[in-house]
């Protein structure tokens, strides 16, 4: 009977195991991703194309959980060294803020340092920050196929404290300036995708395409979200984006006509679908500076007398100084590729919103001893400045310089309009940690407080040029060092696009739509070091040697050579005749090199010395009988 | 104590026969591929470097088992008119930077530090493993290296030097370490051959592009791109190369043959003492591919343990026996062990030899009589010797 009951049992237990198993499962949220790409006609001719990817895994209690769209290789990075946010990007080019706009959420997100930026917040203690620093860098080298891992080294990184818009006592900041960006960093970019590069937008990349740009800035930001419930871990938010900016092969008929293009003559390829793990698809395109557009009809903005799209938009959306025409590529497939051309009319001229300083950089001095930077911010046309007394602009300066350039930061000088000003009008914070040699590099925040008014900012700072080592310098160091770009943040002014309506599912719309940091990178500058004559430790040894060898072997020559002594040697050489042991000796030893005896004892008839021989072994052979025969005698008795 | 020093004999085999390499059979393949060379005007040595692995990548090799170190950017440097693509040829067929590259050590990571680290596996611990050599006892490595080079030596990124002597220790600590069976090493340099002098490691082939005193020369110019895009023999070893399939049987006997001094400008050096197959049977995908040999079994395991000799599997018996089992069951393993030495006569004669000789030694009771026999039969050497002279 309780056989039976149990062989009932079981199947139910089973049953009701897998039913709570969908209950859960149903709770859980999915991982998703969303692909979108923003294309945006610049006023310099250019066109911009903005790919954004973004991977979200829900956040999970389980440690060894499966990622079904989530890169492995970066769920790992961050559980093995603790990471809370990261960002990584690889970029060439410079961002032209006067043309390509500096106070959009798009350029203070992506317009970046040349060369690869690495910044991270860790999520262990203090003492721990650095050995994860570095543990991370050499793990993103190997995976992205860069020389990451010099960012290893307490030389090349600093860890800011206020001046990088981010305020995390475990946050550490390299960058370096020098890496070439190409194909092979790309690709395992790609390979973190769950399409690659095979469908969706992603297959538009084709790489001469992409490296023939202007600008190309490729991003990865990686971010926890906590969820806030107990027990439960954190989410991760991977944000893969790249930045563009690419000529259009034109023909041009007309000399102030914009180039027009389509996706097909910018990238070569079309798109042929989307992928299909992906939750949202979508193709912008932005417009600024529509004059005459008429905001009711929204619906017929895309074939108006300025420009003409070739595709009809899914839907339009305005923005207080921009269109935003969004397709969707659903539709699209291998018969009917989605080719997005975009044809001008009319020429048309507008501006992009300039953030409310230019700043750049440069060297003064010269010589190869000291020198001094100089970074000057220049005041721009932007509307919204109200030029009322006490209205100010804030502007952090974060600077990191390399050890080899010793910075005297009690040269530090502001002018105002020209005029030098006392420093503690302007400077409203200062935070500064001075570099050691061959150990740390130096760090400089600044924050500036300057008049609306102000036309231009130069602030200046003296270094001396330090040595290095002769093992220290690179294989071209005749090429010069750099220092890396300096960041200059607007902690009051942040960019957003200004949307009206409800984008939960836009994922890329609604990241413009929260405000963004305004900052600006400048250029990376290029010292040129006193560089020791390579080949010098090889001459010293060479001259150095070949002066003892003179001094010495003269000196000795004169000490030890006494030439009456020599003359008398030679003289009673000459007299003395070959003694019969002298003669036996040279025999022997000719003997022993198989040559035939060459002095004077030719006297001697070759047929005795023959006879001699002869005899000699007889004698040995007799010897060796006897000896033999004794033996034999002992041996035989002793039995 | 006849016990002990009957195992210590079968250890003493059964380390030998390990060592010899001869018993492991080739399990996987792997490459290095080396540009050296700095600077716009080496273009030449990236695209012989980006060639070979094209190569062994189209003829089996996957990406992490190749270490690819690029001394420089040329692919994406300002200079050249084709962004992002590199070629080897006038015609511009072929791009060999292509989508899927991996490059493992570049620019400033080219060092001769860290090409020892690579060869040697010793490395950080944080160095992540796609930019490890993880090979092993049975692997067989393809090492190029291509650059400017010189009398017993080849020059890093214009500033540091190889030497033959650092190259011959980094290959012998290989070979103890046991991270190859076979290594072929190419070298496409001036005076290539001097770098091969100080070779001593068994299982190691060499080829070089140029004897000593001899310059290895570039192919042909590119005036669109404005340099010398690929280096003779590199050509020419490739011309070999893309008639082959990862099927075909080429032997490396056939590739030598390919080259010939009048084509190249130079004379093609090998080094085959160290190698002891004949060269007429060794495919060349033994090395530039990934073709395994493939082994038919039956069933799960017999095949094998057949395939590798048969005195390993039988003497690593003893030892485990012995070490746990008590010495009333070794007593009874004396005879086993005694036919497990028969077996193995072939793979240690010398130490098998003397002890047979103890053995013998210890039967014989009159030792007397021997000395006396032994000491008649070297009188009468010694008369037929005097004899004769």
């Amino acid at each position: 009977m309780a056989r039976l009951v149990l062989t009932w049992w079981i199947p139910l237990l089973i049953l009701q195991s897998f039913l709570l198993a969908i209950a859960f499962g149903s709770n859980e949220v999915e991982e998703e991703f969303n692909e979108a790409l923003l294309l945006k006609p610049l006023p310099d001719r250019k066109v911009l194309a903005h790919f954004h990817f973004e991977n979200r895994a829900p956040p999970s209690n389980s440690h060894g959980r499966h990622h079904h769209l989530f890169p492995k290789a970066i769920s790992q990075l961050v559980k093995k060294f603790r990471v809370k946010e990261m960002e990584l990007s690889f970029t060439q080019g410079r961002w032209n803020h006067e043309h390509w706009g500096g106070f959009d959420p798009l350029s203070s997100m992506n317009a970046k340092p040349v060369g690869v930026e690495l910044w991270a917040v860790f999520d262990v203690p203090h003492s721990e920050v650095d050995t994860s620093w570095k543990n991370l860098t050499h793990a993103l080298s190997g995976l992205f196929c860069a020389s990451i891992n010099f960012l290893e080294s307490s030389t090349s990184y600093a860890s800011p404290t206020w001046g990088f818009g981010r305020s995390s006592d475990k946050l550490r900041y390299g960058s370096l300036p020098r890496e070439a960006v190409c194909t092979e960093n790309l690709t395992p970019w790609l390979k973190l995708l769950p399409c690659r590069d095979k469908d969706g937008i992603s297959a538009l990349m084709d790489r001469p395409s992409v490296y023939r740009g202007f600008y190309h800035s490729q991003r990865l930001h990686l971010s926890m979200v906590d969820s806030g419930e107990e027990g439960l871990g954190s989410g991760m938010v991977l944000e893969q984006s790249l930045t563009v900016v690419l000529q259009p092969d034109t023909v041009s008929v007309e000399k102030h006509l914009q180039p027009s293009w389509s996706l097909s003559s910018l990238f070569g390829r079309k798109v042929v679908g989307k992928c299909v793990l992906a939750k949202s698809s979508n193709v912008y395109l932005q417009m600024e500076g529509l004059k005459n557009a008429d905001p009711e009809k929204t619906h017929t903005l895309w074939k108006s007398a300025e420009f003409e799209l070739s595709i009809e938009p899914d839907r339009t959306l305005r923005e207080l100084s921009s269109f935003l025409y969004i397709f969707n590529i659903d539709k699209s497939s291998d018969s009917e590729p989605f080719d997005l051309g975009f044809t001008w009319k009319l020429p048309s001229k507008w501006l992009c919103k300039q953030a409310p300083l230019h700043a750049s950089r440069f060297l003064m001095g010269s010589g190869n001893e000291r020198g001094a930077i100089a970074i000057l911010l220049k005041a721009t046309e932007s509307p919204e400045r109200d030029i009322t007394n006490g209205c100010t602009i804030k502007a952090n300066v974060f600077q990191i310089f390399p050890w080899y350039v010793k910075v005297y930061y009690h040269t530090l000088q502001i002018f105002v309009d020209q005029q030098q000003n006392t420093s503690s009008e302007v400077f409203k914070k200062i935070n500064v940690s001075p570099s050691t040699d061959k150990m740390s590099s130096g760090m400089m925040e600044m924050m500036l407080e300057l008049p609306c008014e102000v036309k231009s900012a130069a602030i200046s700072i003296e270094y001396d040029k330090g040595f290095l080592h002769i093992d220290e310098y690179p294989p071209d160091a005749n090429q010069g060092f750099d220092i890396p770009s300096a960041l200059i943040s607007f902690p009051d002014h942040h960019a957003s696009l200004d949307f009206k309506e409800e984008l939960s599912t836009l994922p890329l719309l609604s990241k413009f739509k929260d405000k963004s940091l305004v900052r600006s990178y400048t250029e990376v500058l290029l010292v040129p070091l006193t560089t020791p004559d390579f080949s010098m430790p090889y001459n010293v040894i060479t001259i150095t040697c070949t002066v003892f060898a003179l001094y010495f072997g003269s000196l000795l020559n004169t000490l030890r050579r006494r030439i009456g002594e020599e003359e008398r040697f030679l003289k009673s050489k000459a007299g003395k005749k070959t003694g019969g042991l002298k003669q036996l000796l040279s025999r022997i030893t000719a003997k022993i090199r198989g040559r035939p005896v060459e002095s004077s004892s030719s006297s001697e008839s070759p047929e005795a010395a023959q006879s001699s021989v002869l005899s000699r072994k007889l004698l040995f052979r007799i010897m060796l009988v006897a000896v033999a025969a004794a033996a034999w005698q002992y041996f035989s008795t002793d039995k | 104590m006849k016990n002990l020093i009957l195992v210590i004999v079968t250890l003493l085999c059964y380390s030998f026969a390990s060592s010899s390499g001869d018993t492991t059979i080739h399990t996987n393949n792997w490459a290095v591929l080396v540009c050296t060379s700095r600077f716009w005007f080496n273009y030449r040595h990236m695209a012989n470097t980006l060639s070979l692995y094209r190569t062994v990548k189209r003829l089996g090799i996957p990406d992490e088992r190749i270490i690819l170190m690029l001394a420089d950017d040329m692919a994406c440097n300002s200079r050249n008119e084709y962004p992002a693509q590199v070629f080897n040829n006038e015609n511009h067929q072929i791009n060999l930077y292509g989508d899927n590259v991996e490059v493992d050590y570049r620019g400033y990571e080219v060092t001769v530090e860290n090409f020892m680290r690579v060869l040697t596996g010793r490395h950080e611990n944080a160095v992540p493993r796609s930019k490890r050599l993880l090979s092993d006892e049975g692997s067989h490595i393809l090492l190029y290296m291509t650059g400017h080079g010189g009398d017993e030596f080849l020059k890093f990124q214009d500033s540091e030097e190889l030497q033959s002597h650092d190259l011959a220790d980094a290959v012998k600590q290989m070979k103890e370490k046991r991270r190859f069976k076979e290594l072929l090493i190419m070298v496409d340099t001036c005076q290539a051959a001097t770098l091969f002098n100080q070779l001593q490691s068994p299982g190691v082939l060499a080829i070089g592009s140029s004897l000593k005193g001899e310059n290895s020369y570039s192919h042909h110019l590119d005036s669109d791109i404005g340099v010398s895009v690929v280096d003779r023999f590199t050509y020419y070893t490739l011309a070999f190369f893309e008639r082959l399939n990862i099927y075909d049987n080429a032997s490396l006997n056939s590739l030598f043959r390919s080259y010939d001094p009048r084509q190249l400008m130079s004379t093609a050096y090998y080094r085959t003492d160290l190698y002891q197959p004949q060269l007429t049977k060794v495919p060349v995908t033994n090395f530039f591919g990934s073709v395994m040999e493939t082994i038919h079994t039956d069933s799960a395991y017999h095949a094998f343990s057949s395939k590798i000799s048969n005195s390993k599997i039988k003497s690593d018996m003893p030892f485990d026996q012995l070490s746990d089992q008590d010495v009333k069951e070794d007593l009874q393993n004396g005879n086993n062990q005694n036919d497990e030495l028969k077996t193995e006569k072939q793979k240690c004669p010398y130490s098998q030899m003397r002890a047979d000789l103890h053995e013998k030694l210890k039967k014989i009771e009159n030792v007397d009589t021997v000395v006396n026999l032994s000491i008649a039969v070297m009188i009468l050497v010694v008369m037929v010797s005097s004899s004769l002279l």
